[in-house]
């Protein structure tokens, strides 16, 4: 029923699976356990993906709702153009950074969360959905007024002659009159 | 304005009691477990095993328990809403309470994702603790197979570590689609996979099943870290060993460990029996049709529909969810109701605007006009309207208006119906209520909006002239487009075009003026529109005010 963004939900299933692969990292690099260098790739991974991640894209219909302090990272994301503006391009991104991730215990969980939100990702792209970025609107004037309406008239209005126009209370029905001239709206 | 003590603790006391009670409860609960798996005896030989990271895991996890269990309760609506009718049981300082039933769930829900990342961590940290310190002395507390297995191997191949890897994703899923952005753009996503929930209850039940965390039965017979004092260490020195036998710790049998007995269930299966039940019960009382008896067409966008139910009884400001399956099987969509069943009228009425694509469908079949190519004979239409499910009616906090003496109920657009309804039944009788005045400010974008309840608002002004109490209603209208048409011209509207004001109210000259002539009363203050009004009204209510009058803020949203 309707259109479902699948972009929107796949930005957020991002977003937390980068933070969720952050913790991962930070956890495993402050226990020193083995292979902790994977753990620090996927620290560095995980503030990437949180960034091209937090703007949020424009919304295809209805209002789009920013997130706080997001127009610098917007701006960020926008000079990549085709390459964020594609979803088929971070789908296949996304992937292959979380693979690294399920080396270790640590930040196994961030990888699988990652991979989910690759293949949502995957489907919007599918669908045929875009990332617009969310710029600010220019305030433009509310309605463009025609310019004739400045100027003075210049002809008198369509009427009928004196005559015909006098009213007539014993006869409405021939009082009545139809304009010689059609009176539209000023489309100039 | 400054912020006044008394106003604030009217509006905001019970809410942030609540809220320091919950914390209390986490941080007693958190604190409890902490220090036993801290301090206890029975649990030494796995805290030496695993170290912090058993004691954060175990906390964590009965922080999890409690949560889940109350997560549940703000959702069963009608429950709440009997609560909400039995005046004689509860307050209505209680029943305002309940107005924050949605908040409630959504805090609860934040300290489950919280608590899960803490719990998830530490029980990472003591799965690499497992592989590491695999214990030779005490064969029957390891979870690993032999010493160094990989950690991820050890998570894969036990119950409690594949439960928990299937409960995070579950959490995972839910969460993310549940932000306010999404559930504005995409409420689909939000509430199916928020119907996830019961795959997540049953796994998390599974999930304590495994037994990885063992206790020592036997401690008095064998007191913890006897077994090292009896053995001869050729590193101690003389002191420690002749200490060590000084202590008088002795050893009588080996250490015995057993399993923790799984406590979740305990929590959780009430509250989660409860809702089943709710869900089955909404199921079955909204699975008699509804006959639809007329459809209303009205300016700006909105359709009135006046359906029959039987055994439908509602009060005034309650909402109900309507279910339309040949639009969409599986939306409900919630509609306050305008108009409730009484004795001498039995049909509810409801007024929708339409805004999103289920309410244009909605209405595409409903004033579809069947046989209009036919110019043949106009035989008599067999409007074939479309079947419809109704749910409810569910409570809502603008059924207290008339329990206040002075109420002030402010409306934005289509935000006016909860009021409708509210002034319909003071059109049946308004003497029996504890509300002596009312005030109505209803704000409209455009003028052809207050035609929706023109009739309505113009009958209650004359009954209440006719009675002798003028002073009862106290309508103010707000056109707050300057651009468009400014002046209801029809003559029986004279009472709404007097009243009518062209721009946005002021609600400080508003407060004032209420305040002013009601001085040391309660007022309850009941907005159903935007954002901005609810703030500013939120703002008012809870600041200075000169003449002793305490204004209780309730807000009535659609989301």
């Amino acid at each position: 029923m309707g259109k479902i963004e699948w972009a929107m939900w796949a930005n957020e299933q991002a977003l937390a699976a980068g933070l969720i692969l952050l913790t991962g990292g930070i956890v495993g690099v402050a226990g020193q356990f083995r292979d902790w260098e994977f753990a620090a790739y996927a620290i560095a991974a995980g503030v990437f993906v949180c960034l091209l991640e937090y703007p949020r894209g424009k919304r295809n219909k209805g209002t789009s709702v920013e997130r706080t302090g997001q127009y610098c990272f917007t701006v960020c994301v926008k000079s990549f153009g085709p390459l964020t503006r594609n979803y088929y391009v971070r789908a296949f991104l996304h992937a292959a950074i979380c693979v690294p991730g399920g080396f270790i215990l640590a930040t196994v969980l961030g990888c699988v969360c990652l991979g989910i939100a690759s293949l949502i990702y995957l489907a919007a792209a599918i669908r045929g959905e875009q990332w617009e970025p969310i710029l600010p609107r220019k305030e433009s004037a509310r309605k463009p007024v025609g310019e004739s309406i400045k100027l003075p008239p210049q002809n008198p209005p369509p009427r009928p002659p004196a005559e015909m126009r006098r009213k007539r209370a014993e006869d409405l029905e021939a009082a009545a009159y139809v304009n010689p001239i059609a009176v539209t709206a000023n489309d100039d | 304005m400054a912020l006044s003590v008394r106003s604030w603790v009217a509006n905001e006391g019970g809410k942030h009691l609540v809220l320091v009670l919950w914390l209390g409860a986490n941080t007693l609960l958190f604190m409890r477990t902490f220090l036993l798996y801290y301090c206890g005896q029975q649990y030494h030989y796995l805290h030496q095993m695993l170290g912090l990271g058993l004691c954060i895991s175990r906390a964590s996890a009965s922080v999890l328990n409690l949560n889940c269990s109350l997560v549940l309760l703000p959702m069963c609506r009608s429950l709440l809403t009997y609560l909400r009718g039995t005046h004689t049981v509860t307050s209505r300082k209680a029943r305002r309470l309940l107005d924050k039933s949605k908040t409630f769930h959504v805090t609860c829900g934040v300290a489950i994702c919280v608590f899960s990342v803490v719990h998830v961590s530490a029980h990472l940290v003591n799965v690499v603790n497992f592989s590491v310190r695999y214990s030779e002395e005490f064969p029957s507390l390891n979870v690993a197979r032999y010493s160094g297995e990989d950690p991820r191997l050890i998570i894969l191949t036990t119950v409690p570590g594949i439960t928990g890897i299937l409960l995070v994703l579950i959490l995972f899923l839910m969460f993310t689609a549940s932000s306010y952005c999404i559930r504005v753009s995409n409420y689909e996503i939000f509430w199916y996979t928020h119907n996830l929930f019961i795959v997540f209850y049953i796994i998390l039940i599974v999930h304590v099943v495994g037994g990885a965390l063992k206790y020592q039965t036997n401690f008095e017979a064998h007191p913890p870290g006897c077994l090292r004092a009896n053995q001869t260490n050729p590193d101690k020195t003389e002191e420690e060993s002749g200490q060590a036998e000084g202590d008088g710790w002795s050893c009588r049998e080996e250490a015995r460990f057993q399993p923790n007995s799984p406590e979740t269930w305990l929590w959780v299966s009430g509250p989660l029996c409860l809702y089943c039940a709710e869900r089955l019960y909404r199921y079955i009382r909204s699975n008699s049709p509804v006959t639809i008896v007329a459809v209303v067409r009205h300016p700006c966008d909105v359709i009135e529909l006046r359906m029959l139910k039987k055994d439908f009884k509602a009060q005034p400001g309650q909402y109900i969810v309507l279910n339309c399956p040949s639009v969409s099987s599986f939306e409900n969509h919630p509609f306050t109701l305008t108009a409730c069943p009484t004795e001498k009228k039995e049909t509810l009425g409801i007024h929708l605007r339409v805004v999103g694509d289920w309410t244009e469908r909605f209405t595409d079949l409903l004033l579809r006009d069947p046989g209009a190519e036919s110019e043949i004979l106009p035989m008599v239409q067999q409007r074939r309207y479309p079947k419809l499910y109704v749910d409810g009616p569910f409570g809502s906090s603008s059924q207290e208006v008339f329990n206040y003496e002075v109420s002030l109920c402010v409306a934005g657009g289509i935000g006016v119906t909860p009021f409708a309804c509210v002034l319909h039944a003071l059109l049946d009788g308004w003497r029996h209520f504890r509300l002596r005045r009312l005030y109505f400010v209803w704000v409209c974008r455009e003028l052809q909006s207050f035609y929706w309840f023109a009739e309505l608002l113009c009958a209650l002004h004359h009954k209440l002239w006719k009675e002798n109490r003028p002073d009862y209603l106290n309508l103010q209208l707000f056109v707050s487009q300057t651009d468009g048409l400014q002046n209801i011209s029809e003559e029986r509207y004279r009472p709404l075009s007097s009243r009518l004001m062209i721009g946005r109210p002021r609600w400080k000259l508003l407060f004032e003026e209420i305040g002013r002539t009601n001085k040391h009363k309660r007022v309850g203050v009941f907005c159903c529109g935007p954002k901005g009004i609810s703030r500013t009204l939120h703002r008012l209510c809870n600041s200075d005010r000169y003449s002793g009058t305490t204004f209780e803020f309730n807000k009535e949203s659609f989301s």
